[in-house]
């Protein structure tokens, strides 16, 4: 009886060698392509391959991005976190002191918010994360608005909570 | 193997391999969005959202190849049989958790929204192909050898 044919352990183990090696090649080709992605998420650098720039209008500036770290580092200094998701998700659950300024609302909120926030306070935008654009948009805005320092933190509402750090609302 | 038998094995194995190797290329054309997605399952560490984003599609890809050349079917089957396993385990902890997204099976920016429970189903339906895969090719194999 030659091994093809061993209907017990060597065939089991020959199937679980090939599906190993399987999931190895997997494994490599996934990391070569993605190499800097994955690398960039678990060092808490921003992910997002390229500033997205997804606005139609000429701009002369873009908010410059800003990691984990040097957001909490702002904070501390006293910067302001604004929230550029829709209403309801910043009711749920926020960055703590984050005030809400959905993108799709800006127009209408923006003057309640200029008289609110005087124009050199830091500024940082976000939002869902994962390449989600508002929060670059948003930026964007605030500066053609008249605000000189606009940061965006793009790694965005899942990796502050993700990194155990509080949030406020009333889904919690 | 009778004929019939032999045409439901290929059947099952080409269809089995061509819903993997779209969904995966679907994935991993654009990672970071998809990496939302595996977030919004609310299971991983932020970063290993990421990770599973960069390797996944290339796993669906790589088994959806497999099957479709009819080479190494039997180690391609078993780990999409794993893989479907590991998929309705997270979306089962959905259900029971009470969170509503779209299960980021295929496109992941589409605007079409595949509730929990019915990619559950659909992914019962894949396993009964991962099934009809495994035991027939068994059993060709082992009728080509007596």
């Amino acid at each position: 009886m030659n091994d093809r044919c061993a209907p017990g352990g060597s065939a089991w183990r020959r199937l679980l060698l090939e599906a190993v090696v399987i999931c190895a090649v997997a494994m490599a080709v996934g990391l070569s392509m993605n190499y800097r992605m994955v690398m960039n998420a678990f060092t808490g650098k921003s992910v997002a391959p390229e500033p997205l720039r997804t606005t139609t209008v000429e701009v002369a500036a873009f908010p410059d991005p800003v990691e984990l770290e040097e957001v909490r580092e702002l904070l501390a200094a006293g910067a302001l976190l604004v929230d550029a998701r829709h209403g309801d998700e910043y009711r749920q659950a926020h960055l703590p002191g984050a005030v809400s300024l959905p993108l799709g609302e800006l127009e209408s909120l923006l003057e309640a918010f200029r008289k609110e926030v005087a124009a050199d306070r830091v500024l940082i935008t976000y939002c869902t994360g994962f390449g989600c654009p508002d929060s670059f948009d948003l930026g964007v805005l605030l500066l053609q608005a008249g605000y000189q320092q606009v940061r965006v933190f793009e790694g965005g509402f899942p990796e502050w909570r993700d990194a155990g750090l509080p949030v406020q609302g009333e889904g919690l | 193997m009778i004929k019939a038998r032999l045409l439901l094995f290929h059947g099952s194995r080409l269809l089995l391999g061509g819903i993997f190797l779209y969904a995966g290329m679907l994935k991993a054309a654009d990672p970071v969005a998809f990496a939302g997605q595996v977030a919004n399952y609310q299971l991983l560490p932020y970063a290993w959202n990421y990770l599973t984003a960069a390797l996944l599609p290339y796993l669906e890809i790589l088994c959806g190849l497999l099957l479709l050349l009819n080479r190494w079917v039997r180690p391609a089957t078993l780990v999409l049989g794993v893989l479907n396993l590991v998929f309705i385990a997270a979306l089962a902890s959905l259900i029971v958790r009470g969170i509503d997204i779209d299960c980021g099976c295929f496109r992941p920016d589409a605007d079409s929204h595949t509730s929990p429970l019915s990619a559950l189903l659909r992914d019962l339906g894949i396993m009964v192909l991962v099934l009809t895969t495994w035991f027939l090719e068994r059993r060709k194999n082992r009728e080509e050898r007596a």
